[in-house]
């Protein structure tokens, strides 16, 4: 009973309208704006997590990718460097064949020209045997001959045509 | 710095000490009737001067102050949640704040010519009643009061149910039981509160040579003064839970 002598209604209503009134404020200033606050760091925390995550998974897909990637272009380069050494092989090929033909055509037309600068200067041979004794024919008989004069004749003849066969030499 | 009332050695604090001063006039005697009141005002204001500034500029990488508000807020959500569940959400900012309240009452004791609010069992009472209320209205709320009569008769179900007795019974004591709770509430808060004040009182006049358990009793009073605090709070989250519906039962 000394405890209810303690006690005083207006005390009472007093202390329960200042606890209301800080649960009125606290709810303003603390309650409502820091667990918001906490709740959007948790999410936004969770939600950077997760864009960590698919970035690593990007990372992951692009990096599998990249090797895919990349073993196709080593095995391509490998084609295409095969493919151009067969080509120079083919282009070497033809060059050499196409300097064979050419050389042997070289040659042909020399033999060809060779011959002909040989029968031209048969032809010429003739004709200039056929002249000097044609003339050495005509100046025997225009001249009368005598045994020294015709020795004299034959040993110009002979001369001209060691003259001749040098020259043609 | 000591008076005595009634044979109780008492610390003595500012507003008394002014209302000494002021003795014989109305307003020494306002100040002594509302002694408490204005304490108790006085831990509203820091509270909220505290929850003011550290929410005033608040953003997502946080000061000292925020930081503080932050870890206390979020550990007493924690503690709301972790009894009540995900839907005790809504609790934190009663139980809550009814723990910083009653933290902060029980602390202010120990600054010099300060007093401790809850020494007072007016100050209990009010407390308690507002816990009671809550509690009844969610009650109330959460079961109907069809759902609650049944509740606080034992949820009589097939055989029991026609005994009339043992549900009566069981409502009458439940109905007891509700009572006593906001009695025990306050009654354990105010004693031991005021026996830590009475004990710092009595060390105090031991003068110089009792300073080691002055001290002493000042760290016996900030760990009881905590205790207090974390038990208030949470035997009020139990009372929510036990008239919250039980998931089993739904």
């Amino acid at each position: 009973m000394d405890l209810l002598k303690l006690l005083t209604t207006n005390e009472i209503v007093a202390q329960i309208i200042s606890f209301l009134l800080l649960m009125a404020l606290l709810r303003v200033f603390a309650w409502k704006k820091l667990l918001n606050l906490l709740d959007e760091r948790r999410a936004r925390i969770a939600s950077e997590f997760k864009k960590i995550e698919d970035a690593q998974a990007a990372i992951e897909r692009m990096r599998v990718d990249y090797d895919k990637k990349l073993a196709g272009i080593e095995a391509e380069s490998r084609a295409r460097i095969q493919e151009a050494i067969n080509e120079g092989k083919q282009v070497s090929q033809e060059i050499r064949e196409n300097a064979r033909q050419e050389a042997r055509s070289i040659l042909d037309k020399a033999q060809e020209n060779i011959e002909n600068e040989l029968t031209k200067a048969k032809h010429e041979l003739k004709q200039r045997v056929v002249e000097l004794t044609l003339g050495t024919t005509e100046k025997l008989l225009k001249e009368k001959i005598s045994g020294d004069k015709d020795k004299q004749l034959a040993s110009d003849f002979l001369d001209e045509l060691e003259k001749v066969k040098g020259g043609e030499g | 710095m000591i008076e005595t009332h009634a044979a109780q050695p008492e610390l003595q604090n500012f507003i008394g000490l002014l209302a000494e001063k002021l003795e014989g006039t109305p307003f020494a005697h306002f100040l002594l009737i509302w002694e408490n009141v204005i304490f108790s005002l006085i831990i509203v204001a820091i509270i909220s001067l505290l929850a003011y500034f550290a929410s005033r500029k608040s953003s997502m990488i946080p000061g000292r102050l925020q930081l503080f508000m932050e870890l206390l807020v979020g550990g007493l959500d924690d503690f709301v949640c972790g009894i009540l569940g995900p839907d005790g959400k809504r609790f934190t900012p009663f139980i809550g704040t009814l723990f910083i309240y009653i933290l902060f009452m029980n602390l202010f004791g120990l600054i010099p010519f300060f007093k401790s609010s809850t020494a007072n069992l007016s100050t209990t009472v009010a407390l308690a009643l507002c816990v009671f209320l809550y509690v009844q209205y969610t009650a109330v709320k959460e079961n109907g009061v069809l759902g609650y009569i049944d509740h606080l008769m034992g949820n009589p179900r097939g055989i029991i149910a026609f005994t009339v007795f043992i549900p009566v019974l069981l409502f009458f004591i439940h109905i007891i039981s509700e009572l006593v709770k906001p009695l025990s509430l306050a009654l354990r808060l105010r004693s031991n509160i005021w026996a830590e004040d009475m004990l710092l009182a009595v060390s105090a006049q031991f003068g110089i040579g009792g300073v080691p358990l002055f001290l002493f009793n000042m760290l016996l009073v900030i760990l009881s003064g905590i205790m207090q605090a974390v038990v208030f709070s949470l035997l009020t989250t139990v009372y929510f839970a036990l008239v919250l519906p039980h998931h089993e039962e739904t």
